[in-house]
């Protein structure tokens, strides 16, 4: 089961886990539950992230969108939910492809209108990586891995970006599916850059990265 | 082959496309082959064809040249091709995905207009406005050419592949969502396009399934490039934002980005008209088409891109560059774009252009002027034919390429 501390974050969070999504725990107002953030997290980063996260999406979690009909559970009962990724090296992922943040953020935007809980993560170094070796022994590292509860999504995006690998897992809760091993990420300037534009900023990524993991501090 | 790209050195006149949704079908025709002969007897008489299509306001518009086409394919082969009973092994995976995705409807609100509009078309005057009507007017046709396409593929599709028509009507949606925006811009400039008109009077281009994948997904793809490309460069530099409508081509250009996805899927569907030596052909020969006829057609309006900050050549370069990456990841060949060799030879085709149009305004006689032309054309054929023989680059998707066993990921 989850920390509680991280858990009364969710409700209010846009990219709390399926199974969290039930009123059980709406009722912690949003603006307190940023105090409640688990040290564990660490960074300055990951605390600033949780804020701007916070206020991203002001509705309760409690609100289920039509188009997701999964029956509601209770949060108490942990319940093993897929998660489908695609995988590649970091270079690739957030610096080569880096338009790919448009996606995310259109997605990250139509959710937030339609009060939708995020369900898309790119998590650097996931440790579920180590289930797979097949993919590992073909993959550079660091690697980034998108991942979201929702397959068909996954199976665009497959279609979208290509050279990536792609497979699914089950685990019990989001953070030990979203689990990570940290890693400082530097990316060489491009030896030519054609466009008239500048690149993303560097972190470009942090607005999707898993809310809050305790395996950041191991 | 060669004829065929004689038939580049029609379209390249100065009022053509102004963005990317004007080469999106009007370059589908000229590169079919079979309007080559048509082109070539009607050379200076295109224009006319389009004369009375449109119904204005208030002003009248200078005719274009080349006014984007209306396209129309082989339904029953298309029928046949996505046809789940006599194709069991469709990957039907990719189109729910696909489906799922544009029902999800990112841009429904999107398209939302307000007061900037009408103030920054007053504001515009002179030879700027001239350009930002035309392309509009341009946009907003080619928009709706691709409507019209998409609509009737949803429509024919129905009864056998009821996902792919539908995912051809919700782009469909997109498109009639994209060409009303731009009619409404045209209201700033007390213009409208009456597209009902349009719809009756135009004529309508044949183009096989095959060629409308190549060169439809080329067109989405490189309409997503530039419209990114544009927004991405007056965010930095907003001083150049003369005009509203840049500001909604972020979101814009993700519809076009998807769409060429969904062609992307349909190609993959279709593994013939990707895994042969003729495929690397034509996946080739669509790619240099493309290319080449913005280059030219950009070259010859360089006011518009200087007016919104953007050096042409070098906007051009980026667009033609990502979108060759892009396309890599589903022809089974690509040009070699950045190889310095390959923009040399779009900047020789600029000049010689440039001296067949400057034949073509001349007051010589029409004999003298094709006979003056055709030492031109021939350069030009011949930097062409140049250009596609430079060594390409093997590519493709890594659910289909032969290369993917060595790939690291």
């Amino acid at each position: 089961m989850v920390a509680p501390a991280t858990l009364s974050l969710r409700p209010c969070a846009p990219f709390t886990s399926h199974q969290h999504k039930l009123s059980t725990f709406t009722s912690s107002p949003c603006p307190l539950t940023v105090h409640l953030l688990p040290s564990t997290a660490g960074s300055k980063l990951a605390s600033s992230l949780a804020l701007k996260k916070l206020s991203y999406s002001p509705v309760k979690a409690l609100a289920v969108d039509s188009d997701r009909t999964d029956s509601p559970e209770p949060a108490h009962q942990v319940k093993p939910k897929r998660y489908y990724f695609l995988v590649a090296n970091a270079k690739f992922m957030l610096d080569e492809e880096e338009h790919f943040q448009e996606q995310l953020s259109e997605r990250l935007r139509l959710f937030g209108e339609r009060n939708r809980e995020q369900d898309f993560w790119l998590v650097i170094e996931p440790k579920f990586l180590d289930k797979f070796p097949d993919i590992t022994k073909r993959l550079k590292r660091p690697a980034v891995a998108l991942v979201s509860t929702d397959g068909p999504w996954i199976t665009f995006m497959k279609l979208r970006l290509d050279r990536v690998l792609a497979n699914n897992f089950e685990a019990d809760t989001l953070d030990e599916a979203l689990a990570f091993n940290p890693v400082d990420l530097k990316f060489e300037k491009p030896q030519t850059w054609t466009a008239p534009y500048p690149k993303y900023e560097f972190g470009w990524w942090e607005p999707f990265l898993p809310p809050v993991s305790n395996s950041s501090s191991a | 082959m060669a004829a065929t790209e004689l038939s580049l050195v029609k379209p390249i006149s100065p009022m053509q496309k102004l963005n990317r949704p004007m080469l999106k079908f009007s370059t589908v025709r000229l590169l079919n082959p079979s309007q080559f002969r048509v082109m070539a007897t009607a050379t200076d008489t295109t224009n006319t064809s389009t004369t009375p299509k449109k119904k204005f306001s208030k002003t009248e518009i200078k005719e274009s040249l080349l006014t984007p086409r209306f396209y129309t394919t082989d339904f029953d082969e298309m029928e046949q091709l996505f046809n789940t009973e006599i194709n069991k092994n469709l990957n039907q995976a990719e189109f729910e995905a696909l489906l799922n995705e544009f029902k999800t409807d990112y841009n429904q609100t999107h398209f939302v207009r307000n007061k900037e509009f009408k103030e920054a078309a007053d504001k515009m005057q002179g030879p700027l406005r001239q350009i930002f009507v035309e392309f509009l007017e341009r946009s907003c046709t080619a928009e709706f050419s691709g409507f019209l396409l998409y609509k009737e593929l949803g429509r024919r599709l129905k009864k056998t592949n009821p996902v792919v028509a539908e995912i051809f009507s919700l782009m469909s949606r997109d498109e009639a969502r994209h060409a009303g925006f731009l009619n409404k811009g045209l209201s700033d400039f007390n213009l409208a396009l009456d597209l009902g008109f349009l719809t009756k009077a135009r004529k309508y281009t044949f183009f096989k399934p095959k060629f409308i994948f190549y060169a439809t997904y080329l067109s989405e793809k490189i309409g997503y490039w530039r419209y990114i490309t544009i927004f991405r460069h007056l965010k930095a530099n907003p001083e150049y934002q003369v005009y509203p409508i840049f500001k909604y081509f972020e979101n814009w250009c993700q519809d076009e980005n998807r769409h060429g996805d969904f062609f992307s899927a349909l190609m993959k569907a279709q593994p013939q008209f990707l895994n042969d030596w003729k495929a690397k052909l034509w996946s080739r020969f669509f790619c240099l088409s493309v290319y080449v006829t913005m280059y030219l057609n950009d070259c010859q309006r360089t006011e518009f891109y200087e007016g919104i900050g953007l050096n042409t050549k070098e906007f051009d370069m980026h667009v033609i560059i990502e979108t060759n990456r892009t396309t890599a990841r589903i022809f089974p060949a690509v040009l070699d774009v950045e190889n310095p060799e390959f923009k040399r030879k779009l900047d020789r085709m600029v000049e010689i252009n440039e001296q067949l149009l400057a034949v073509g305004q001349s007051n010589d006689m029409p004999l003298v002027k094709n006979l003056k032309k055709i030492p031109l054309i021939s350069a030009l054929v011949s930097e062409l034919i140049a250009a596609y023989l430079m060594p390409p680059i093997e590519s493709g998707s890594v659910d289909l390429a032969e290369f993917e066993p060595q790939l690291v990921y």
